[in-house]
């Protein structure tokens, strides 16, 4: 049989308005790519993203002020500066807190898994809190089974909410108006619809965690479900707009 | 033409509803996936010889369907009564090995007798990987003469030991279905294994398509490879004879 050429074909994907969960830097503990911040923005580009909300791995890993500092300087069209905050330093991350919401930021990241952090340690419920009082959006890292309880009150976006544990950020989501999850790991056939048909579809934002992670499986995953197209567009960007206060 | 060497059949115990084998085919058709070889969950996850006799029923329904046998390497009785009374169908046409369910780890004796069993029948077997688990797949497919397994999920998070396997013997494939997608790495495995041995595979319905479709597609395989990805490679291994 002659060769018909490759059958893996995508041309059907929605463009991207807005990724929430995009990082520069690199992990020295693993493999994987450096981060560098033309890279991670060409393949942003590559896959459909027009923008990103990006936070850097030198502030989660290693100093606070300086990797905020970098991701700051990439603000413009296509890159939404995010701060990280260092929960092993609570004491710092307040001054961070401060420091970022007078600097106009929009959203600070948690990291708790890479630091090591556990979801009943005083500095998760303290820190959260102190960025909600400045108006910022959490994006969160962690196991939503156990995160959700000291991030109750927050505008929270739950970036690793597994699809084995879907059911249980649904029942903690309903009485959480301001809880919301990436769709990176939400890709099994019914995930998405589970979210749209109990909690709303304006409770997911794509997300891709780019460089770390395909991009173009999420987007697959949202343009091939039973979401309408104004549905994917929410997802795809308008969500996380109206939550981080962004004109389209 | 796509092959889906890696699905399901039946309900799973999390927060989802996909145990309809018109699931299977809706989700197929979304990804343009022509055919999938299904073992059914209640075989694989609790009673083998109802879960397999259920899934010898539901392979009647669909000619775009064909079965593993689920083998439990704990009950090889059951396992050489269920090859005896429903390889006969014609519908299945390999054999599933899900390692963590049966506590049956890859380099255990009851694995490996399990994997003497399915070679007797001329059968491939899925196996669950994770991890270094690829490296005991291998070990106990060069053990047994002729035997020839699959390595479910290539070892998902371990898939650098899953492309050590596979070039340590012939008779080992790879499948990437894992619902954590790493950037790049179906891209690394293709470039570092020998093109017959890369295999489709998506988990599906337990996991949708997009997770190995999207890691196919980020590799930008040649159109070559991705027919063998696709279908060629596991038309061989099953000995398909398809139109």
């Amino acid at each position: 049989m002659p060769v018909t050429g490759n059958p893996f074909v995508a041309d059907d994907l929605a463009p991207v308005t807005l990724d929430i969960d995009v990082l520069v830097g690199r992990y020295a503990d693993r493999p994987g790519p450096t981060g560098e911040p033309a890279a991670v923005t060409a393949m942003l580009a590559a896959n459909g993203v027009e923008r990103a909300a990006v936070a850097s791995l030198r502030a989660a890993l290693f100093d606070v002020r300086s990797g905020n500092d970098e991701v700051a300087a990439l603000a413009g069209p296509g890159v939404l500066p995010v701060g990280g905050l260092d929960l092993r330093d609570p004491l710092g991350a307040e001054r961070e807190v401060a420091r970022l919401a007078e600097r106009g930021f929009r959203a600070v990241r948690l990291f708790p898994d890479e630091q090591r952090v556990e979801p009943d340690f005083p500095s998760v419920r303290h820190v959260a809190r102190r960025a909600t009082e400045a108006g910022l959006v959490i994006l969160t890292g962690g196991d939503v089974r156990r995160f959700w309880r000291p991030l109750c009150g927050a505008t929270v976006v739950f970036l690793d909410t597994h699809f084995y544990h879907l059911g249980d950020f649904v029942v903690a989501a309903r009485d959480e108006p301001g809880f919301h999850t990436s769709t990176r790991l939400l890709n099994s056939p019914d995930a998405l619809e589970t979210v749209a048909a109990h909690l709303g579809v304006e409770r997911l934002l794509y997300g891709s965690r780019t460089p770390f992670y395909e991009p173009v499986v999420p987007r697959l995953r949202l343009a091939r479900g039973g979401l309408g197209p104004s549905a994917v567009a929410a997802v795809a960007g308008g969500n996380a707009r109206r939550i981080l206060g962004l004109a389209k | 033409m796509i092959i889906d060497v890696h699905a399901h059949w039946g309900p799973w115990f999390f927060s989802m509803e996909v145990g309809a084998v018109a699931t299977n085919l809706a989700v197929m058709d979304r990804y343009g996936i022509d055919l999938a070889v299904v073992s059914a969950t209640e075989a694989v996850i609790y009673d083998v010889a109802a879960g397999n006799r259920a899934m010898a029923r539901v392979l009647e329904s669909s000619d775009r369907l064909l079965g593993y046998l689920t083998v439990n390497p704990r009950r090889l009785d059951d396992a050489e009564r269920d090859l005896r009374e429903l390889l006969p169908t014609g519908r299945f046409v390999g054999v599933k090995i899900h390692t963590d369910y049966t506590g049956s780890p890859a380099n255990s004796p009851q694995t490996r007798a399990a994997l003497e069993l399915a070679t007797a029948h001329g059968l491939p077997a899925l196996v669950h990987t994770w991890d270094t688990t690829p490296l005991d797949l291998a070990q106990a497919v060069a053990d047994v003469p002729g035997a020839r397994a699959i390595a479910g999920h290539m070892g998902a998070n371990g898939w650098r030991h899953a492309v050590e396997a596979a070039n340590s013997v012939d008779r080992l494939w790879l499948e990437p279905c894992f619902s954590h997608t790493e950037a790049g790495r179906f891209a690394a495995v293709a470039a570092a294994v020998d093109p017959r041995r890369l295999l489709f595979g998506t988990d599906a319905t337990l996991i949708d398509p997009a997770a190995a479709y999207g890691a196919v597609l980020a590799a930008d395989l040649s159109p070559e490879l991705a027919e063998r990805v696709a279908w060629r490679n596991a038309a061989e291994l099953f000995r398909l004879d398809l139109p």
